[in-house]
């Protein structure tokens, strides 16, 4: 049987004796370029008019005398404001579409998203108890841990989903699609019927941070926040291209993945742990940011194929690129106001995924 | 050698496999056949390391449930009944992830070709390029093999053999190929491996094992060669089932004529 959206990929991806990698090379090294371009833009664009260029002489001939192309006001905007911003934006986009690539290999689903099956909303749980409660009940646990307090809440609120999502979903080796999906939703259901407990019990300061906090932003982005987060993404990611062979032979099952000699348990726990770090992570930073680890995962698969070697790689480099484009937009879009970036990723994303299940419906059986 | 002592294998509670002794000699095909539903398959995923069992099985001497995925990959290849893909992988990609153990045998620089040279021999040359969801079914289960041989490229390895453990290898191939596959199989056990395969084909049975195994209701109800196993009474009563078996008036084996189910 020969289905119709796989055809239709097949033409944009079909090299004649199947080897993709060469093809997958080159995007990579045109999504580098993409990224430094949209890191450009970024430390750019703005209320200030200091220039990339300008920017850029400044980095490179540092403190050289007779070096006045740019202002001390200029810097201060770009090293203090924009940078970490920036920085963010690519750690966050980068840890959210390698997460999303890793979930669908793992769920051996490309429908499968942080974002959409609750791990996101379980880590947004934690984080918003951290809020909510730091000053009150966790109080004392927050003294000891600081500023880790908030990232490793989420952590483990977006790794207790994940954990029980898999359970739940998986059974003799094979994971069910409708019950990852279901579950998902009733697992998110609830992790948001408690954060709204929590809402509830928040006042009126921490209310409005809350708010704007799960709509995601990266505004309020601090060289303080990147090192609490940052080296938790950082390894998170540098973790993953150890699991893309392993993530390769899963997409024939857990039982032929094991037959050609990956660990398999040890593939899925690291898997679950690292997205969960990466995940938790970003929403304690950022809060809620959609659909980025859907719809990148999924374009690059049209252009270079499914093979992790690559995909994993590609999609850290175009998620960072798009999350800074979005959050070109959410700063842009309403100024001198700013959009919460995580609608402006599902205002985009929704309609995408909307395309994608239409795509799938013949080959996808819910 | 592979030899299983004693294997019981329950799913669920329920018992599946009851105290089957087996072995694979390198240099022979072995057959295991049996009506659906007693045992086949679950015995071989217990040797595949797939699922726990009670007893005892090594292989080349070595207890299988000691060790790693690894290790267990570079001394067996196993093809799945049927196997479902999740995501738009070509041909080759497939055929490729047969050389993750790391181990074909090949000689050294010559991994890279094998996916090719894997690809004809179960007579799929050109297809390398294609989407593997755009394939038959027949022609699916043949890139399976392919990725398969990858695996145990060399059925001797290191002065120990390998083996290929097949399920329903030639289930849904025409004969043609039903014959080609057999052929692979035999090659194998004859440059120093060991096969096992499941067939429910009796003549391509009696045509190619070394041995048969036949399983009833989980547990074994005759081994030996196949002109001692196939006999009418024996599998009369294990497949419940009137037939006759001859003799092909060339030699000695034997063949299988149905008669009528009851």
């Amino acid at each position: 049987m020969v289905d119709q959206s796989i055809a239709g990929a097949s033409t944009m991806a079909t090299a004649s004796d199947g080897d993709r990698s060469g093809r997958a090379r080159i995007v990579i090294l045109l999504l580098c370029l993409g990224l430094a371009v949209a890191v450009l833009l970024s430390l750019t664009s703005g209320a200030s008019d200091a220039s990339a260029v300008s920017v850029v002489g400044d980095w490179l001939l540092g403190a050289a005398p007779g070096n006045e192309a740019v202002s001390a006001r200029d810097r201060l905007i770009v090293y203090d404001i924009r940078l970490p911003r920036v920085i963010l934006g690519v750690l966050i986009g980068a840890a959210l579409a390698v997460s999303g690539a890793v979930m669908q290999g793992l769920f051996r689903n490309p429908l499968a998203d942080p974002g959409l099956i609750g791990v996101s909303a379980g880590s947004s749980l934690g984080a918003v108890a951290v809020i909510v409660l730091g000053a009150t009940v966790l109080a004392p646990i927050i003294s000891v841990l600081g500023t880790l307090a908030l990232p490793l809440a989420a952590f483990c609120g977006g790794l207790a989903t994940t954990l029980l999502l898999y359970q739940v979903a998986t059974r003799h080796g094979q994971t069910s699609v409708a019950t990852m999906l279901l579950a998902g939703i009733a697992l998110a259901a609830l992790a948001m019927a408690l954060t709204g407990i929590l809402i509830f019990m928040a006042d009126d300061r921490q209310l409005r941070d809350l708010t704007f906090w799960q709509l995601g932003s990266l505004a309020g982005a601090t060289w303080q926040k990147i090192g609490s987060v940052g080296p938790v993404i950082v390894l998170a990611l540098a973790a993953m291209p150890f699991l893309a062979r392993g993530l390769n032979a899963l997409a024939l099952g857990e039982a032929t993945a094991g037959h050609v000699g990956i660990p398999v348990q040890r593939l899925k726990y690291t898997a679950i742990i690292g997205v969960s770090a990466a995940v938790g992570a970003s929403v304690a930073v950022s809060g809620g940011i959609g659909f980025v680890g859907i719809v990148v995962p999924h374009l690059l698969r049209l252009a270079i194929g499914p093979d992790n070697r690559y995909l994993l790689p590609a999609s850290a480099l175009l998620g960072a690129s798009l999350l800074l484009l979005a959050d070109a937009v959410a700063r842009t879009i309403v100024a001198p106001a700013e959009l919460p970036i995580g609608i402006v990723t599902a205002i985009a994303g929704a309609p995408f995924f909307l395309w994608i299940l239409l795509r799938k419906r013949g080959v996808i059986d819910l | 050698m592979i030899e299983a002592r004693d294997v019981s294998v329950a799913i669920g509670g329920r018992g599946i496999v009851a105290n089957v002794d087996f072995d694979i000699r390198p240099g022979e095909i072995a057959a295991i056949v049996g009506p659906n539903g007693s045992g086949k398959t679950t015995f071989l995923r217990a040797l595949s390391g797939d699922l726990a069992y009670s007893g005892e099985v090594t292989i080349n001497g070595r207890d299988l449930s000691a060790m790693k995925p690894v290790e267990a990959a570079m001394l067996r290849a196993v093809l799945p009944q049927a196997t479902t893909l999740s995501f738009p992988f070509t041909v080759r990609e497939i055929v490729r992830l047969g050389l993750l153990g790391g181990r074909s045998g090949a000689l050294p620089g010559e991994d890279e070709r094998l996916p090719e040279r894997a690809l004809a021999r179960v007579d799929l040359d050109g297809f390398a390029g294609r989407f593997y969801q755009e394939l038959s079914g027949g022609e699916q289960q043949r890139v399976q093999l392919a990725r398969v041989l990858c695996q145990v490229w060399a059925p001797v390895l290191d002065g120990k053999p390998r083996y290929l453990f097949l399920d329903e290898p030639v289930s849904s191939l025409d004969i043609k190929h039903q014959l080609i596959i057999m052929n692979i199989a035999r090659d194998f056990a004859r440059r120093g491996g060991g096969v096992v395969a499941i067939l429910h084909d009796l003549n391509l049975t009696a045509m190619y094992a070394d041995r048969i195994f036949v399983m009833h209701r989980g547990m074994l109800a005759a081994t030996g060669s196949p002109q001692d196993v196939l006999s009418d009474d024996l599998i009369e009563k294990v497949f419940d089932c009137r037939l006759r078996v001859g003799v092909l008036p060339a030699g000695d084996m034997p063949f299988v004529l149905p008669q009528s189910a009851a």
